[in-house]
């Protein structure tokens, strides 16, 4: 746990946090496809945006910085003078700092996803608590910024989700890697405390489902299930369709529910198939109360 | 495993067919079933699901349908649920929205779990037989 919850923002999730982070991020759900530009937040702070997707988030009651998280995910910790020389030349050279840092081979790829990925979160989690409301968005055509370092409005609020217990969330995005086919992206949710319905505590890369859609997606998902133990106590996947083509496939295992966006037919029935051999074969276990009411 | 034609009573409400397939018409608003299931377990099943209808079906939000849709790049504006499959490892539970008849579900049961497909294309056959016979 402690590996994992370094890579988690410090702050506190509460019931009023989640709720004004969703509220945060739903206002960028609702900008247009390819909002690229900067969202401002007053003298709170800023979020860059490319294609409606999370670059950069700044808040100005942030205590921890960048090079301060990529130095501290390293063991032993990156040498301060080895950062601080490529952040001098990333001034002269314009170049993004983070890739520079990938270049020179200091951090990982991933090192550097999951850095930014926690000083997003942070700054996004900030602005939430400082209950900052956006009030300008500035286009810009585009930005200097690498499309595999951007985040989407619901990967931040699994992020936050994940605080709840880290340990589970990990094993839940494992789940969602393992399972998922294409043509499907999907989310698991866990009920907490934190939050009066379902807590999205991990979504896969390509999910870009909007946040107050993917919270009431999960929200009927635990009432589909509530309400399927009534008549078969071991339910434990449900497949829905609508329109011509799109399916939710949805499925629990233990505690943690998984809900899967399908955008084909097809892609559903490849999910449905491979949940039913797992549900013949007992690997799929529903709930048990105590669970529930966890 | 072979199809057979299913046992329907005369109104082509409830039948069970070779699969195990139990079957039975039921509204969605109330969850009431259109007559009375066969007494087995399977019945019984019946009944259950169909007092979730009001619930499954009454507690989604059709915009956030619409959104997903378009936001994959489908154009269809159906925002409500067609069809709903339940699995455990013993039984699969289907609801078939009726599109010719507004208001009502045909629900099926059956204990092969392990035969989706087959029981999923049973389902629309009685789907469809009973668009014929109404």
């Amino acid at each position: 746990m402690g590996e994992s919850s370094r890579l988690l923002p410090s702050i506190h999730a509460g019931p009023g946090l989640i709720a004004s982070v969703l509220r945060l991020l739903a206002f960028i759900d609702e900008l247009p496809a390819g909002a690229t530009g900067v969202l401002r937040f007053g003298e709170e702070g800023i979020i860059l945006l490319d294609s409606r997707k999370i670059c950069w988030a700044v808040a100005r009651t942030m205590r921890i910085r960048l090079t301060d998280i990529l130095r501290n995910q390293s063991t032993p910790p990156l040498a301060r003078e080895a950062v601080e020389d490529i952040y001098r030349k990333c001034k002269v050279n314009g170049r993004p700092m983070g890739e520079s840092l990938v270049a020179s081979g200091l951090v990982s790829e991933l090192g550097l996803r999951a850095a930014l990925f926690k000083h997003n979160g942070e700054a996004i989690a900030q602005l939430a608590r400082a209950n900052a409301t956006p009030d300008h968005f500035t286009a810009h055509a585009r930005t200097s910024y690498d499309p595999k370092y951007s985040f989407s409005p619901c990967e931040v609020l699994a992020t936050l989700g994940s605080l709840d217990d880290p340990a589970r969330a990990t094993a839940a995005q494992l789940e969602l890697g393992t399972t998922l086919v294409q043509e499907c992206s999907g989310a698991a949710f866990a009920r907490s405390d934190s939050v009066s319905g379902a807590l999205v505590i991990a979504v896969d890369r390509s999910c870009d489902v909007p946040v107050q859609d993917l919270v009431e997606l999960c929200n009927w998902v635990s009432g589909l299930f509530d309400v399927a133990r009534t008549f078969d106590p071991s339910a434990c996947a449900a497949r829905a369709t609508w329109g011509g083509r799109m399916a939710l496939v949805t499925w629990r295992v233990k505690e943690v529910g998984y809900v899967s966006v399908c955008s084909s037919r097809a892609a559903a029935a490849r999910l449905v198939s491979q949940l039913g051999q797992r549900a013949a074969g007992g690997s799929l276990m529903p709930p048990r109360p105590r669970d529930v009411s966890a | 495993m072979s199809f057979q034609p299913s046992q329907r009573t005369p109104s082509g409400e409830i039948a069970i067919n070779a699969l195990e397939i139990a079957y039975a018409v039921a509204r969605i608003r109330t969850g009431a079933l259109v007559e009375e299931p066969v007494a087995n377990e399977l019945g019984a099943l019946l009944e259950g699901l169909a007092a979730t209808l009001p619930d499954l079906f009454g507690t989604v939000d059709p915009s956030c349908l619409e959104r997903l849709s378009d936001r994959s790049g489908g154009s269809e504006g159906a925002g409500t649920f067609a069809e709903i499959l339940v699995i455990s490892p013993k039984h699969t539970h289907v609801i078939q929205r009726l599109a010719q008849r507004p208001g009502f579900a045909l629900l099926a049961v059956s204990p092969a779990s392990g035969s989706i497909g087959l029981v999923l294309t049973a389902v629309r056959n009685q789907s469809e037989r009973l668009v014929v016979g109404s």
